[in-house]
């Protein structure tokens, strides 16, 4: 944290596409994996991810960068061929991302109808009815179409398809940023204190409440987004040494609160009842407050610690979170599949080996789908360049 | 055939170490830290100085003992039976209340009803099935702060468990952040919770009570060991809280 360090993120340069911010790359790459962990019960992995230190964890680091990757991409398409056509191409990830989750949706399914199957007769497990499938067949089918049932795991797609549709919606006030950003906070506002949900059809509300989780997402989106002209972002925020210290300070507390309530609450009896109460309060579905400041200020320093040029981001340990973050899409539903395939090898067996194996393999696999599908594009996009005698383009 | 001297040997080396391995610790044996939560338990401490200790039992399925021999086997009657044998002398009176696929929101009205007389300790079993219906954890931990601090202003202790280990249930429903509403429910409200899963989960694996791996045949008795383990606990659990007052 020397004072070389405290250079804005926003330093873009005049002439034609900025470079690429890898420091978003690579803590994207990080949250991916983060999110295979954690999406593993019992991976001994879980206890070295975000969410042990801090009142946010990887989801919240994902929707961010999520955001802020699409207010680069969808902002410089906006500004290039307008509105639809951008809003087009919202539109096609968003098919993509529906596509993947319905075939992910028939996979678990099957699954958890065997898994169960070959559990007969085991009746202390009897309630544990998680095959809403085989009771309502057609129903459960209709129900997940509409998002309206998402079986345990299968909960950040639906989100992500909500709000990159809404994101489709709002591309124009890109260029408008505190309409936008009074937006969002007012959805946010609505939806936490008038307790607005989207129902579900299993009972209760969608795991991730998209009307408050927006927020974040159009918070990164206008840190993401540079206007045409060599502006930069609508929303940035420059090194200050009290924010600095007052960002630190709220982690410091967040992280002393979920040590006393959940780490260790033998100690926590001796800290204020009030005091640990205060997590109880910290609910992820509607991304309570604290959890919104907790990753905002977890990005403020990292963004301010590690400038863009940092060596070890182009180093051998980082490259291969370089490759997630830059393909996430790819990676992130890829994630979702590798993760249920850890799920079941854990099922069969939890020991060390097992452990390291679903690790070292999960890693492996996250990384090898990141290389492929960047390896893909580029040839692609070299073939599509090449032979055609009018003079290239923009770069797409 | 070039075998058979092998055999015989690993047979006679099996048929030596059995029994040796069997009686180094009892099936139920358990890591200290897992059943001393450190948090006091005030009115069990009194009643048990009065010498009558009534607990109510209330949670889903698993409470009526799904699986057991008998009702004599399921965990709170060996939580009873275990009380009697460690503290003779003690009346213990250990009521339950709950069914299969009963939320949390369904156990607040039988803990408020729990009144003639009120019990000294309640044993809330909780977290399966918001688990496995995919509830909100928020929700559940909302309505597990709320009865616990009923149970507070009426003076009487509570204990929170967890729900069963279950490779089929951590394999197929995202089992952690209710585990994670639980432990920061109770710690809230500064009740000792009973790690059930994590118990089990050190029997399955020590391979001393796997009940998902149990062959068929023998699962009854291997649902009635993990109820007299879990009872026995359970006990350990309780008085133990109970001894935290006289040390403060």
């Amino acid at each position: 944290m020397d004072g070389t360090a405290h250079a804005a993120p926003a330093a873009a340069p005049r002439e034609g596409r900025r470079p690429r911010d890898l420091r978003a790359d690579v803590f994207r790459g990080l949250a991916l994996w983060f999110i295979f962990i954690d999406h593993i019960p019992d991976n001994w992995l879980g206890h070295a991810t975000l969410r042990n230190a801090a009142l946010c964890d990887a989801t919240e680091v994902f929707v961010l960068l999520a955001g802020y990757a699409g207010g680069i991409a969808y902002g410089a398409t906006l500004d290039r061929d307008g509105w639809l056509f951008a809003a087009a191409q919202v539109v096609r990830r968003v098919g993509s991302l529906y596509v993947a989750h319905i075939v992910l949706f028939v996979m678990f399914t099957a699954q958890v109808g065997y898994s169960a199957a070959a559990l007969e007769g085991a009746i202390y497990i009897d309630e544990l009815h998680l095959d809403a499938f085989g009771e309502q067949p057609y129903r459960a089918l209709l129900e997940a179409l509409l998002l309206r049932f998402q079986p345990a795991f299968l909960n950040i797609l639906p989100l992500y398809v909500l709000l990159l549709l809404q994101f489709a919606v709002v591309l124009p006030l890109l260029r408008r940023p505190r309409l936008l950003l009074g937006l969002s906070l007012a959805l946010y506002a609505a939806t936490r204190l008038l307790g607005l949900e989207l129902p579900t059809w299993t009972g209760g509300g969608w795991f991730f409440n998209p009307g408050a989780w927006q927020l974040l997402f159009v918070i990164g989106a206008l840190i993401g987004y540079r206007p045409p002209g060599g502006a930069g972002a609508p929303l940035r925020l420059p090194w200050r040494r009290w924010a600095g210290w007052l960002a630190a300070a709220w982690l410091s507390l967040g992280f002393a609160l979920l040590f006393l309530a959940w780490h260790r609450p033998d100690l926590g009896q001796a800290a204020p009842r009030w005091f640990v109460a205060l997590l109880t309060e910290v609910d992820k579905t509607g991304l309570h407050p604290f959890r919104l400041i907790s990753v905002l200020a977890l990005t403020y320093l990292l963004a301010h610690a590690v400038p863009a040029g940092t060596p070890w981001l182009r180093g051998s340990l980082a490259r291969p979170f370089l490759l997630m973050g830059q393909q996430g899409l790819p990676v992130f539903c890829s994630g979702i599949l590798f993760s249920f395939f850890g799920r079941l090898a854990l099922e069969y067996n939890d020991r060390v080996i097992m452990q390291v194996a679903v690790n070292a393999a999960g890693l492996f696999c996250l990384a090898s789908v990141a290389w492929l599908s960047g390896w893909y594009k580029q040839r692609e996009r070299a073939r599509r360049m090449q032979p055609e005698p009018i003079p290239p383009g923009r770069p797409a | 055939m070039r075998w058979t001297p092998l055999v015989a040997c690993l047979a006679a080396a099996l048929l030596l170490l059995a029994p040796a391995g069997a009686a180094l610790a009892s099936p139920c044996e358990a890591p200290a830290e897992l059943l001393d939560s450190g948090m006091p338990l005030p009115a069990a401490e009194r009643a048990i100085a009065e010498g009558a200790l009534r607990i109510l039992v209330v949670g889903s399925a698993s409470v009526m003992g799904p699986g057991t021999s008998s009702p004599a086997h399921a965990w709170p009657a060996q939580l009873a039976a275990n009380l009697r044998d460690g503290r003779p002398g003690l009346a213990v009176e250990v009521t339950v209340r709950g069914g299969r696929g009963l939320t949390v929101a369904e156990m607040l009205p039988i803990l408020q009803g729990a009144t003639a007389p009120p019990p000294h300790v309640v044993i809330w079993q909780v977290g399966t099935v918001e688990t496995a219906r995919g509830l909100e954890p928020d929700w559940l931990g909302g309505r597990l702060t709320e009865g616990l601090e009923g149970l507070r202003e009426r003076g009487i202790d509570a204990v929170l468990m967890d729900q069963q280990f279950s490779r089929f249930l951590r394999a197929n429903a995202d089992i952690a952040p209710y585990q994670d509403a639980i432990r920061i429910a109770a710690a809230a409200a500064g009740v000792p919770l009973f790690p059930r899963y994590e118990l089990m989960r050190h029997w399955a694996d020590a391979e001393r009570i796997d009940v998902e791996r149990a062959p068929r045949a023998g699962r009854t008795a291997v649902v009635d060991q993990l109820g007299e383990c879990l009872g026995q606990a359970l006990s350990v659990l309780v008085l133990r809280g109970a001894a935290a007052v006289q040390r403060n």
